[in-house]
């Protein structure tokens, strides 16, 4: 498929939350020290292993709203209230049926269904407040987020596994490009639950200590949660640009990637290709980086055939956590931080570095001047996506 | 004006180059014109699956296979190179509830396998590993909104790439655990190749779809009531009134979301010329 024809999005503001905290002072003190944000989980799944929680306080809905009221709602309403004052300005110049939402999750309600059904077990109904459609269907979250926000546009759930939320940025530039929406609310949510812990573990895919990406003696992920809004706009004084979205399937299975990371190289590829350059212009690239064997290999080797080890890479899982489908929107906002404050985190628990990857995997804070940072995330289903950012 | 020159004007105009369905008894458009039940088409085939994938797709994967590998074929475009979207208000909620129960009722260990594709994008992966496409592939949700948000993510796509994509949009019935079975609704998946008004491809009519509109067609005719729940029927209703040849504006909700509307005209024409 060809590059698609769009421009550079303008991103004029964002809000993030996981398990570093909800605050851009926060997360980003955190990533400065190099403090990781896991832990152990709050509900014990009888075997060892650590989470990334968000442990912020999270606004109850109420009024009209109070029907949707869960934990990822929550969330969800929490990062549209921090959104308020760039979505304000941003009413002023669009219309609001000119504004969209489009947001990824892979959990979605599976939290509330999962408290659901063990009462189901337990009681042989369900609870008398549990509703599926309110609860459980991803589209609840648009109607949270349009309601708070005063979006009134087109919108939808993107949910394909752990690119969920990196897709939406695609679909924003491609809807305002075809003249279908002037802005958009991007991003994604996901809350830790019980069926993604024990379905992991069932995979052998968990580390028993906080997940290290890239490092030798890698065992597998740390589960997180959490979620990311950005407000994108046809025109606006820009934090970031989006100057390229890549979306690649790596085609060869279901849950394991493709051992020369394919789909993965493609994606970066394509990012690249719609932003008109090569990979000399890249400046820094936050990894998909998830611990697993198979994962950082694939993502290591794709990495160094098109970068060779010239360029500063991070995992930031080591610090929330793999927060699956806000991962991309998270890890995105991780990187715009790079570029607006000109240093890089240092990726943890890394040592003994794997040197197979042949890539430069960044372990201390560094800083310097970085124009251009991609940031990668794959999934199962073989769903891969790149997001080049850009210095505006 | 000519249709490329349209295009040009709107970019959210495309054409329609391909349709597929499956619901119980209706395999194919054609039988589900006629109105007699096909007593044969009682599961889908998985038709776009290899042999591998089939075995571990869901109903809802092999429906979604058998309405796209239709529409793929009515348009004439490459399974290996097409970007799709897949659309579907609860995915592979069945998987989900077996899982569910596999870990609090029978208490036993979470089947890996079942893990893998329970998530809303399996049968998406499980088409493209089938048919080797590397390429664009998505899976969205939004309710009763599904097949015009689905139909719009795929205008975005032709819009800018200028390349045909395929869209389809199914779900299976809910999990009577989580819905009791009279708001249910049966197993129903719909598809369609939306290509670029370009010249380069032969269309069955125009497409443009809305936020809000003024429906002068009506929805099809279920028999059954709980086809006419199923979130995806909107999708049925447009390929229906494709296949039929009806012009018009037609509401892709039933009235049961935010009122999104399809603008069908005819392929060559200008709307109202």
């Amino acid at each position: 498929m060809a590059a698609p024809r769009v421009r550079p999005l303008p991103v004029t503001g964002y809000t993030n939350l996981n398990a570093l905290g909800s605050t851009r002072t926060e997360i980003l003190e955190a990533l400065a020290a190099g403090r990781s944000g896991l832990a152990p989980p709050t509900e014990s799944f009888g075997f060892e292993t650590l989470v990334g929680e968000v442990r912020a306080d999270l606004p109850v809905l109420t009024g009209d709203l109070a029907p949707w009221s869960t934990r990822i709602a929550s969330m969800a309403g929490k990062l549209a209230a921090d959104l308020e004052e760039p979505l304000r300005l941003a009413r002023k110049r669009w219309r609001p049926e000119r504004i969209g939402v489009f947001l990824g999750t892979s959990t979605g309600g599976a939290v509330s269904t999962e408290q659901a059904y063990r009462h189901f077990v337990a009681e042989g109904v369900l609870p008398a407040d549990y509703n599926f459609q309110r609860q459980h269907m991803f589209s609840s979250l648009l109607h949270v987020v349009g309601e708070l926000t005063g979006a009134k546009g087109p919108g939808w759930m993107v949910s394909t596994a752990c690119t969920s939320s990196g897709k939406p940025l695609a679909t924003a530039q491609r809807l305002i490009a075809a003249d279908i929406i002037d802005a958009a609310i991007v991003g994604g949510v996901d809350t830790l639950c019980a069926l993604t812990v024990l379905g992991f573990s069932s995979l052998q895919a968990l580390d028993t200590q906080a997940c290290r990406p890239f490092c030798k003696e890698r065992s597998g992920i740390s589960l997180g949660e959490g979620g990311a809004l950005a407000l994108v706009e046809r025109e606006g004084e820009a934090r970031v640009l989006i100057e390229g979205v890549g979306e690649t399937s790596d085609a060869y299975h279901i849950s394991a990637p493709h051992p020369q990371g394919r789909g993965a190289l493609g994606a970066m590829e394509a990012a690249m290709a719609q932003a008109g350059c090569t990979a000399d212009d890249v400046d820094h690239i936050n990894a998909h980086g998830t611990g697993t064997q198979l994962n950082d290999g694939a993502e290591a080797a794709a990495i160094a055939t098109l970068f060779g080890d010239r360029v500063p890479v991070v995992s930031t899982k080591g610090y929330t956590g793999h927060t699956l489908g806000a991962a991309a929107a998270i890890e995105f906002l991780f990187a715009a931080y790079v570029i607006e404050e000109g240093w890089i985190p240092p990726s943890l628990n890394s040592e003994p570095f794997d040197s197979d990857m042949g890539i430069q995997l960044n372990t201390t804070l560094l800083k310097g001047d970085f124009k251009r940072v991609l940031s990668n995330s794959f999934a199962f289903g073989g769903n891969n996506v790149s997001v080049l950012l850009r210095a505006p | 004006m000519s249709s490329a020159e349209l295009s040009a004007n709107d970019p959210s105009r495309v054409g329609i180059a391909g349709m597929g369905l499956w619901m119980p008894g209706y395999a194919d458009v054609a039988t589900w014109l006629s109105g007699e039940p096909d007593a044969e088409a009682v599961k889908p085939l998985g038709l776009a699956l290899d042999r591998r994938n089939r075995r571990r797709g869901s109903q809802l994967g092999r429906s979604l296979s058998d309405a796209l590998t239709a529409a793929l074929a009515q348009a004439e475009v490459d399974v290996s190179t097409t970007p799709t979207v897949v659309g579907s208000a609860i995915g592979e909620a069945v998987t989900l509830v077996g899982l569910l129960s596999q870990i609090w009722r029978t208490v036993e260990p979470a089947s890996p396998a079942a893990f893998s594709v329970s998530v809303h994008n399996a049968a998406a992966g499980l088409i493209s590993i089938s048919n080797k496409n590397q390429g664009f592939s998505s899976a969205l949700s939004a309710d009763c909104d599904t097949p015009a948000t689905s139909l719009l993510e795929a205008v975005g796509l032709v819009a800018t790439t200028g390349v045909p994509v395929a869209v389809v949009c199914g779900d299976e019935p809910v999990p009577t655990e989580l819905v009791p079975a009279d708001v249910g609704w049966q197993l129903q998946a719909g598809a369609m190749v939306l290509v670029p008004l370009d010249g380069t491809h032969s269309c069955l009519a125009q497409l443009k779809v809305t936020l809000g509109g003024q429906p002068d067609l009506s929805p099809a005719v279920f028999v059954d009531e709980a086809q006419a729940r199923n979130p995806q029927a909107g999708m049925i209703d447009l390929i229906t009134a494709v296949a039929r040849g009806q012009r018009g504006v037609l509401r892709l909700d039933r009235g049961a979301g935010r009122g999104y509307c399809a603008e069908i005209s005819e392929a060559s024409e200008a709307p109202g010329s």
